[in-house]
């Protein structure tokens, strides 16, 4: 291989590896920007569990609402995903997600390059695994 | 694509059953394949009137995680339709079943929610049935929330009751708005007089214009005939031409266009 083809290689997977960081550091000021609009962590503090029943649905506000009976229907999903149901930004729903998965409501697991969102109901484990074999 | 239809209301008594099980009936003898799904835990209705004996599983089991959906499902598609298909769940009419689905934690109603919703992709995708139609518990139960956040429409029954009319007007901001779900009322047990007069009718249809914030679908006269039955029997299926079908078929039509 040629010295610039290597070279041209080698700064390709660099850029790549910024633009994820760059991904990740732009999910983490949604996050930061949705937690200053909404106030902080809104974990329960009863000692009850952070459970996404439908009583707690319908005490979320309605943005956020609208985003987690959208991932309580895909049961996993991107904010891609997410953005193509309820027709809002993607930025928005990664907020929105962001801010349930803080709350405790939600979990979030980074494969590859995606981040996947998803309601925890059997034992954390089990369920996601169902969820990516099926996809 | 099918459709889950929810069956619910504010006070009991309203005719919900009734009202599942005749509009079922009634797809089913257009020649649709449907479901109906007892979802009232509280007081279990539909083993009583449609008398499947050796159930081995119940909706509770589905619920539970104990079965899936196929397992609960009784085919009375032979005694109750001339076309199409006709499948019923129950719900576990015993003492015991229903106190331990009362007692059940938030943890478990999560599951069930996801349970519920995953019947979209069982029982419409994969058996490609027509439509689903669940029948649930009065009020704000849990169950009956699960049953209306897992389905495309929801259909309220109210009776002319003062306290049913404002029960009903509270629960629809308080719950169905906050949803944005699809809904129609329907007014049940309308008295044969008010319909039947014009200005009456016309007055009841402002008052609950102003009252409610949804499409009304249609109001439903009192039929003592029905009462008389005591629910003995499925008027879409033996007695088709029975007024009450013909403002079922009514509704049935209304409900696309929700």
């Amino acid at each position: 291989m040629t010295l610039p083809r290597r070279l041209e290689q080698s700064s390709a997977s660099i850029l790549q590896k910024i633009k994820e960081c760059l991904d990740q550091l732009n999910e983490k000021m949604e996050v930061m920007i949705e937690l200053s609009k909404h106030g902080q962590r809104a974990s329960s503090q009863d000692g009850l569990p952070d459970v996404l029943d439908v009583m707690t649905l319908l005490s979320l506000p309605d943005h956020l609402r609208k985003t987690a009976v959208t991932l309580c229907k895909l049961e996993q999903a991107t904010a891609d995903e997410v953005a193509d149901q309820t027709k809002r930004a993607r930025a928005v729903e990664s907020g929105y997600l962001n801010q349930l998965v803080l709350m405790g409501y939600v979990k979030k697991e980074r494969r590859g390059r995606k981040a996947y969102f998803f309601v925890e109901r059997e034992s954390g484990e089990k369920e996601v695994t169902k969820a990516w074999a099926r996809s | 694509m099918g459709k889950i239809i929810t069956v619910h209301s504010y006070k009991g008594g309203t005719g919900k059953t009734l009202l599942s099980i005749n509009l079922a009936a009634l797809y089913a003898n257009k020649g649709k394949s449907v479901c109906l799904l007892d979802l009232d835990f509280r007081a279990p209705s539909l083993q009583a009137i449609f008398k499947v004996r050796d159930v081995e599983y119940w909706v509770n089991d589905y619920l539970n995680g104990v079965c899936e959906i196929k397992k609960v499902l009784k085919d009375l598609s032979q005694t109750h339709t001339k076309r199409g298909h006709f499948l019923v769940g129950l719900a576990n009419p015993s003492t015991e079943a229903i106190r331990e689905m009362t007692a059940k934690d938030r943890k478990w109603e999560m599951k069930a929610l996801g349970r519920l919703l995953s019947l979209k992709t069982s029982l419409i995708n994969d058996m490609q049935l027509d439509y689903v139609i669940f029948d649930t518990s009065p009020g704000l139960q849990y169950s009956s929330i699960n049953a209306i956040v897992s389905s495309d429409i929801a259909l309220v029954v109210s009776g002319t009751d003062i306290s049913d009319i404002k029960g009903t007007q509270r629960m629809i901001e308080e719950l169905y708005e906050l949803f944005e779900k699809k809904t129609g009322l329907i007014m049940n047990k309308v008295l044969a007089e008010v319909l039947s007069s014009k200005s009456e009718r016309a007055d009841l249809t402002k008052q609950l214009m102003n009252s409610y914030n949804l499409p009304l679908i249609e109001m439903i006269p009192c039929f003592c005939d029905i009462l008389k039955e005591g629910g003995t029997k499925v008027f879409a299926t033996e007695n088709p031409e029975h007024p009450f079908i013909k403002t079922l078929d009514q509704v049935a039509t209304s409900i696309e266009n929700l």
